[in-house]
């Protein structure tokens, strides 16, 4: 009797255990997609052409009040606000990369991040002159509610909603890139932008298209975690040095790398806040990192020479 | 008859210039104007703003020199500096953060001009010894301990602490388990996350698995919120949530009913409280800013006032610190009086209040003798 008691504590115990350990898991699989779409953005960048947007972080700040604004002036939910979202910062990036990007792609690396620093402090800036730096906080009905699953496990129904948005649009990238003539046009500019020329494909519209699919992914990912998150004009910088460490973890220019990379970095921060402390996660993120780094310095889904 | 009304007249036309005349008394007041505190910063300009008023309502004439310190104790010390050497300042009220109090404080007995620190709630502040800082608010441990006093009676036995990773977090939670050792509390989590991150899940999962009695959390503004939804969403729920300032105590907090109610919190005033024009100061606020005025507000108020009535009457650096000594007032902020004891000097032994919010709105629950309401214990979804 007694031995069954404690055999039913130790079964109780195991099933705490595990479901901690699920929990975490799914949990920092859901935040590691709308990371990975972040990374994905700036990777098809690097990608095509060949620069680091420094304000990838600030362009998913602007889609934060986008789907904010669109919430609360139009009452548009912030989800379906993407429909919107998509195309007005398709067009944005489109611009963006037609006025100034375009002028220094043939230029060093240093003065491509200088420019691109150089727009996200000034789109920063107006949003917090615009905006003020009152954070702001979308609330919808499902803000705060939760699923529970296999008795235990709850996952937040509006990063469920973000997950789910995250593998079809990159299922739809995917497609576009593999399937379109565009996609494979831009495909073929980010393997060898001259030889690409040389076929006859206008790598400049190209650069265009992939700044505009940059501005737009980012844009989207901001949307996506608008609802779960807080919208402030220096909201972006903490997304930026993990859109970028995704990217170069995953392999730069690799949509498929920084996917995975998203993901890989969205596990380890919560498996290391429920094993270690919250306060080592980043030490985590950044050993793997360098790692990585170290031992494949072309990242994980980098051809070798990209480095 | 005519002839008198005239004389009268032409008196009072005379008199009033030589009444409005009277040197108006010169005050310094520093304050975060612009930078990360700024939001909180124009609180307390707000609230100076009005003391200013009412004192010249009653007919004492103030010139209030402002200096911005961009929360930046560089800055605070700088303005003081210059307060007190080309204004000519007889005394200063702020400057709002704790670390440019503290700084500025560490000058004050140099320089011997007094120092009325409004809001700013490090301890050391007040425990040098220095003479001429003085302090209206309760300083950080009794943030912690007014909680803790507030719940006391419910016999709580275990407590859990989640708080963010800076200079604040860690020091009010370090005085909130001294307390809790002192009330025989046991620890059963301890969280420290870093701030900005969007997912807290994690931490909070570990929270609910050591399913304590009491969550206590230190928190700065949005953080608080997300903390608060992501703890609904995995369902950690303790007898009480205690928050400690700053998150849990704004207005954008208390009006996310579906995750703020029924969370306690401690703060230096609250609108409903019965000190005498707490309740005026309120209404007149809200009537000029079109907001609701945050404790910063009524705190600037009271030290300006204090420091300016205290001023008209003494009229050297000297004899102000003096009449701050001696002095007692009874206003919006209660009794106020700077005496020496535990350790502190010029300390106020402010009563801190505690606050729980019912429906969106804080409601003053602790200690019984200033409020109307009772503390709903335990928390309930």
């Amino acid at each position: 009797m007694v031995s069954g008691g404690k055999f039913l504590q130790a079964v109780h115990f195991k099933g705490v255990i595990m479901t901690f350990f699920f929990q975490s898991l799914l949990s920092g699989l859901l935040t590691g997609g709308v990371y990975a779409l972040a990374g994905i953005g700036m990777s098809v960048v690097f990608g095509v052409m060949n620069i680091s947007n420094f304000a990838h972080g600030d362009l998913m700040m602007l889609g934060m009040y986008m789907a904010y604004f669109a919430f609360t002036l139009l009452h548009i939910d912030p989800y379906l606000s993407l429909l919107l979202i998509i195309p007005t910062a398709f067009l944005f990036g489109f611009l963006i990369e037609k006025v100034f990007i375009h002028r220094i792609i043939h230029h060093p690396h240093q003065n491509q991040i200088l420019l691109t620093i150089g727009l996200g402090l000034i789109m920063s800036n107006t949003a917090l002159l615009a905006f003020t730096s009152d954070p702001k906080i979308l609330t919808t009905s499902y803000s705060s509610s939760a699923v529970t699953i296999f008795g235990g496990i709850s996952l937040s129904v509006p990063l469920l909603l973000s997950f789910v948005i995250t593998c079809l649009i990159t299922g739809i990238l995917f497609l576009f890139l593999s399937k379109t003539t565009t996609g494979l046009a831009l495909w073929a500019t980010s393997q060898n932008r001259e030889a690409a020329q040389l076929m006859g494909i206008n790598v400049s519209k190209m650069s265009a298209i992939a700044f505009g699919l940059g501005t737009a992914l980012a844009a989207t990912a901001g949307a996506l975690i608008a609802p779960t998150y807080y919208i402030h004009p220096m909201a972006g910088h903490t997304f930026l040095l993990k859109a970028f460490t995704i990217c170069v973890l995953g392999g730069l220019g690799s949509v498929v790398g920084a996917g995975v990379g998203g993901v890989i970095i969205g596990v380890v921060e919560s498996m290391s806040s429920t094993y270690l402390s919250s306060d080592w996660k980043d030490v985590v993120v950044f050993i793997i990192f360098l790692g990585v780094l170290l031992f494949r310095p072309q990242g994980l889904f980098g051809k070798k020479g990209e480095q | 008859m005519k002839k008198m009304l005239v004389s009268i007249a032409t008196a009072a036309l005379i008199a009033l210039p030589l009444l409005t005349n009277a040197a108006p008394v010169k005050i310094g007041f520093i304050n975060s104007i612009t930078g990360k505190e700024a939001q909180i910063g124009e609180n307390l300009t707000n609230g100076a703003a009005m003391a200013v008023e009412d004192l010249k309502a009653k007919g004492i004439q103030v010139d209030l020199i402002k200096e911005d310190d961009g929360g930046d104790p560089k800055n605070a010390l700088a303005a003081y500096e210059k307060l007190v050497t080309r204004d000519a300042v007889i005394g200063v009220v702020g400057p709002y953060t704790s670390g440019s109090a503290n700084v500025v404080a560490s000058r004050a007995d140099q320089y011997q001009v007094p120092l009325l620190v409004p809001a700013a709630a490090k301890e050391d502040i007040t425990m040098k010894g220095y003479k001429n800082v003085f302090r209206l608010n309760a300083p950080a441990n009794i943030y912690s301990s007014v909680l803790m006093k507030a719940v006391a009676a419910y016999k709580p036995k275990t407590i859990a602490y989640v708080y963010a990773a800076t200079d604040f977090g860690v020091s009010t939670v370090k005085t909130a388990q001294e307390n809790a050792l002192k009330m025989g509390l046991k620890e059963v989590a301890n969280e420290k996350y870093q701030q900005g991150q969007p997912d807290y899940r994690p931490s909070l999962s570990k929270v609910k698995a050591a399913n304590p009695d009491l969550v206590f959390l230190v928190s700065y503004d949005a953080d608080a919120i997300l903390l608060m939804r992501q703890a609904k969403e995995i369902g950690l729920t303790p007898k009480a949530f205690l928050g400690a300032g700053a998150g849990y105590t704004t207005a954008q907090f208390a009006q996310q009913t579906e995750i703020s109610n029924l969370v306690v919190s401690a703060t230096q005033w609250t609108d409903d409280v019965n000190w005498s024009g707490a309740a005026d100061f309120a209404r007149r606020y809200k009537l000029k800013y079109s907001k609701e005025p945050s404790y910063h507000a009524a705190c600037s108020y009271e030290a300006v006032r204090i420091m300016v009535e205290t001023a008209s009457k003494n009229n050297t650096s000297a004899k102000l610190r003096a009449g701050l000594k001696a002095g007692s007032w009874n206003g919006i902020l209660g009794p106020v009086k700077f005496a020496d004891y535990d350790g502190f000097t010029n300390q106020n032994n402010h009563p801190m209040l505690v606050q729980q919010i019912i429906s969106g709105k804080y409601e003053t629950v602790f200690p019984a003798q200033f409020s109307k309401k009772k503390l709903v214990y335990p928390f309930t979804r």
